[in-house]
């Protein structure tokens, strides 16, 4: 099993960032027999990511996590306009909103690749493996194309892929081989920041683990970042040094893996921990009332409130700020920043097991 | 490749059994029905006032052994079946006494110059501006080639030939409206031959084209359309893979699949003629000889004819069966 990140929670890292979002806002903006609808799928969301951690993105389904991140890549397409806020990474001298379709194609793949949603299907069906290699990677990889294929080689060795899977087509392969393929393809030229869209969801929990172990190996050996969303959160546990929240195109709270398992301040993140089976806990689990807010008209005030047991009149009314209320937590919840719990506390809690949770 | 030779081989059976069944059907339908060549013939001249009865019989049987209709049922099957594989389909009977075969070998030529040339024009014409077109949505120049060729495509195409016979022949002669040739000239591979046979072939040529663009143009569009939302080309974009590369091997190549059947399919079909078009243009072709043969009751010229598309538009299913895996790797699995 792979370990938690033991850096987690260990006082205050160096934070050098390798990419800082602010304010972002990115509407599905569509238009039907006239009427304009508008869907708020990422709603001025500020983060950061520093280099060489793994930022895991929570949240259930059509919380805007996929929106979030293609539009972080300026990977979204129309109906997915961006409204407003800014992108920046650290390799680049610009909000990335900012650069042309030419420079970003310099940048992708060398400095900024991509792990995308369902990435078993992402290959070109009727072009071979190393095609592809060629189409993404060459250009980047200053080399005669024999070197090429002896680094492709190398590197489809250390993800325990047999050379000859360069001669195959993607359908010749097994979800498990492809999915390995695509992480070979998204490490090959060795980006500092690699974006992880589900990249294990559709693989059962063997291949998942081999799959999240290499990915964590290869994230190491390079000292990249990743920006890894999924909605399970035993693979967060796994995988993420930090971990963002995301309900309802809002991130509610953001904190250091282990704190926000030990510690959750929002109501929201606390039932999605508390969802978690454990070892010896026979307890029925509890599912939330109600359902995510429609996002094209989402209620006043905290998205959460009509869900939300500890909801007041305030947040009816306002929404809440990310605030930082303990140091690298940062949680919107008027009601937790009304009773922050004692730093002692925290420490009583023990950690859930996740790890073995899983098994 | 073992297994790519039994594909082949399991194939070439289904296309032989097709053959086969088509073959037989054309013979039981035109042999179980009522009307008898023969017997039409012969009374045909009868009616002139001759009627020996010791030299009608002589007659008949002299037909009878020229278009293999006598003897029982299953007899002429087999006769017939021995005829066709020699490609000997008998005398016609509206050119007497020119076998069908040297009939179908003058107009074959014709048909197959005219609309094959016509077909693999309007397919890599239509493919390629849908393809463009469905790839580069918001292009002005391609939005408007799209207005154009979709309005052409909904007209009949025989109006078209009359409009372009109306301008091109009547208005402004500026190009010859009937005949495969011109007809003073002597047949032969020379530069004034060819150019007189490209000349009479642009009108005909003009409406079919005209006309079958749009079908391509919006299949290929639509498919472009539904390849481009595909997982495997987001990912190329997100992959900064350049677009030079993206709309060939990513795009249009698979989009191309089903178009390339398509095409298999209409050059198959293209061995019945196009009726109309030569009709309208006098053309030499299949198509004109097809409706000639009908007209004049020609029993073994339409069976002549028929069997050759029945036998083509096979050949061409085969063929692209065959080639399919070229096309789409996936398939070598079926």
């Amino acid at each position: 099993m792979v370990k938690a990140n033991g850096k987690a929670g260990n006082g205050p890292v160096p934070a050098e960032p390798i990419l800082s979002v602010r304010n972002l806002r990115a509407y599905y903006q569509m238009q039907y027999f006239g009427i304009d609808r508008e869907v708020r799928a990422v709603d001025d969301i500020t983060l950061q990511v520093n280099r060489n951690e793994i930022y895991g993105v929570a949240g259930e389904s059509s919380c805007g996590k996929t929106s979030l991140i293609k539009t972080i890549a300026a990977a979204n397409r129309p109906p997915l306009n961006v409204i407003g806020g800014s992108v920046k990474y650290s390799f680049l001298d610009r909000d990335i909103f900012r650069m042309s379709e030419e420079e970003l194609s310099r940048v992708r793949w060398k400095h900024l690749s991509y792990i995308m949603q369902g990435s078993m299907n992402v290959l070109n069906p009727v072009r071979r493996i190393r095609k592809s290699f060629i189409d993404f990677a060459f250009r980047h990889i200053n080399k005669p194309e024999r070197e090429f294929f002896d680094i492709v080689a190398r590197h489809l060795e250390r993800l325990r892929l047999s050379p000859s899977v360069l001669k195959a087509y993607p359908h010749e392969l097994s979800g498990g081989m492809r999915q390995r393929v695509t992480i070979a393809l998204a490490t090959i030229c060795r980006p500092e920041f690699i974006i992880a869209d589900e990249p294990t969801t559709a693989l059962d929990v063997v291949v998942q683990k081999d799959v999240l172990a290499m990915i964590r190996e290869v994230q190491q050996e390079m000292g990249s970042s990743i920006l890894f969303v999924t909605h399970d959160m035993t693979v967060h546990a796994n995988m993420a040094d930090r971990l963002g929240i995301m309900y309802a195109g809002r991130l509610v709270e953001e904190a250091p893996t282990r704190e926000i398992f030990a510690n959750p301040l929002h109501p929201y993140t606390a039932h999605l921990i508390q969802s978690l089976p454990r070892i010896g806990d026979l307890s029925p689990k509890k599912a939330l009332p109600g359902a995510p807010p429609n996002l094209s008209d989402p209620p006043a005030g905290c998205r959460f409130h009509p869900r939300c047991p500890l909801a007041m009149d305030i947040c009816r009314r306002e929404n809440p700020a990310l605030t930082a209320l303990r140091p690298g937590h940062r949680v919107a919840c008027f009601a937790a920043s009304s009773e922050v719990r004692p730093v002692s506390e925290i420490r009583e809690t023990v950690p859930p097991k996740v790890a073995e949770a899983r098994s | 490749m073992r297994s790519y030779g039994i594909y082949v081989l399991t194939r070439f059976a289904q296309f032989l059994l097709v053959v086969f069944i088509g073959i037989s059907l054309t013979f039981f339908i035109t042999h179980l029905s009522p009307i008898d060549p023969v017997e039409q013939m012969i009374a045909g001249m009868t009616a002139m006032g001759q009627s020996d009865p010791e030299a009608v019989s002589l007659m008949r049987t002299a037909l009878q052994e020229l278009y293999g209709t006598g003897g029982p049922l299953i007899e002429q099957y087999f006769t017939y079946w021995g005829r066709i594989l020699s490609a000997d389909f008998g005398p016609s009977l509206s050119s007497f006494p020119t076998p069908v075969s040297v009939l179908i070998g003058r107009a074959l030529p014709w048909t197959i110059g005219l609309l094959a040339t016509c077909t693999v024009i309007s397919w890599v014409f239509g493919n390629l501006l849908g393809g463009l077109a469905g790839y580069f949505r918001e292009n002005r120049m391609l939005k408007l080639a799209g207005v154009i060729i979709m309005g052409f495509h909904p007209v009949p195409y025989y109006i078209i030939a009359f409009v372009l016979l109306i301008i091109f022949g009547l208005m402004w002669p500026i190009l010859p409206t009937s005949g495969g040739a011109a007809a003073n000239l002597p047949r032969g591979w020379n530069a004034e031959y060819l150019i007189s046979v490209l000349r009479h072939s642009i009108l005909p040529a003009a409406s079919i084209i005209l006309v079958g663009l749009g079908g391509w143009f919006m299949g290929m569009r639509a498919l472009v359309s539904n390849v481009i939302t595909e997982d495997y080309v987001t990912y190329a974009e997100l992959g900064g893979v350049k677009r030079s590369r993206i709309l060939p091997f990513y795009v249009i190549r698979n989009a191309l699949v089903p178009q390339v059947t398509g095409l298999a399919m209409s050059l198959g079909a293209i061995f019945n003629g196009a009726i109309i078009v030569e009709f309208v243009f006098s053309y030499p072709g299949l198509g004109r000889l097809l409706i000639s043969a009908v007209y004049a009751g020609d029993y073994g010229l339409v069976l002549g004819v028929t069997t050759i598309s029945i036998v083509a538009v096979s050949a061409a299913v085969f063929l692209i069966d065959i080639l399919y895996p070229v096309f789409d790797p996936r398939v070598k699995l079926a």
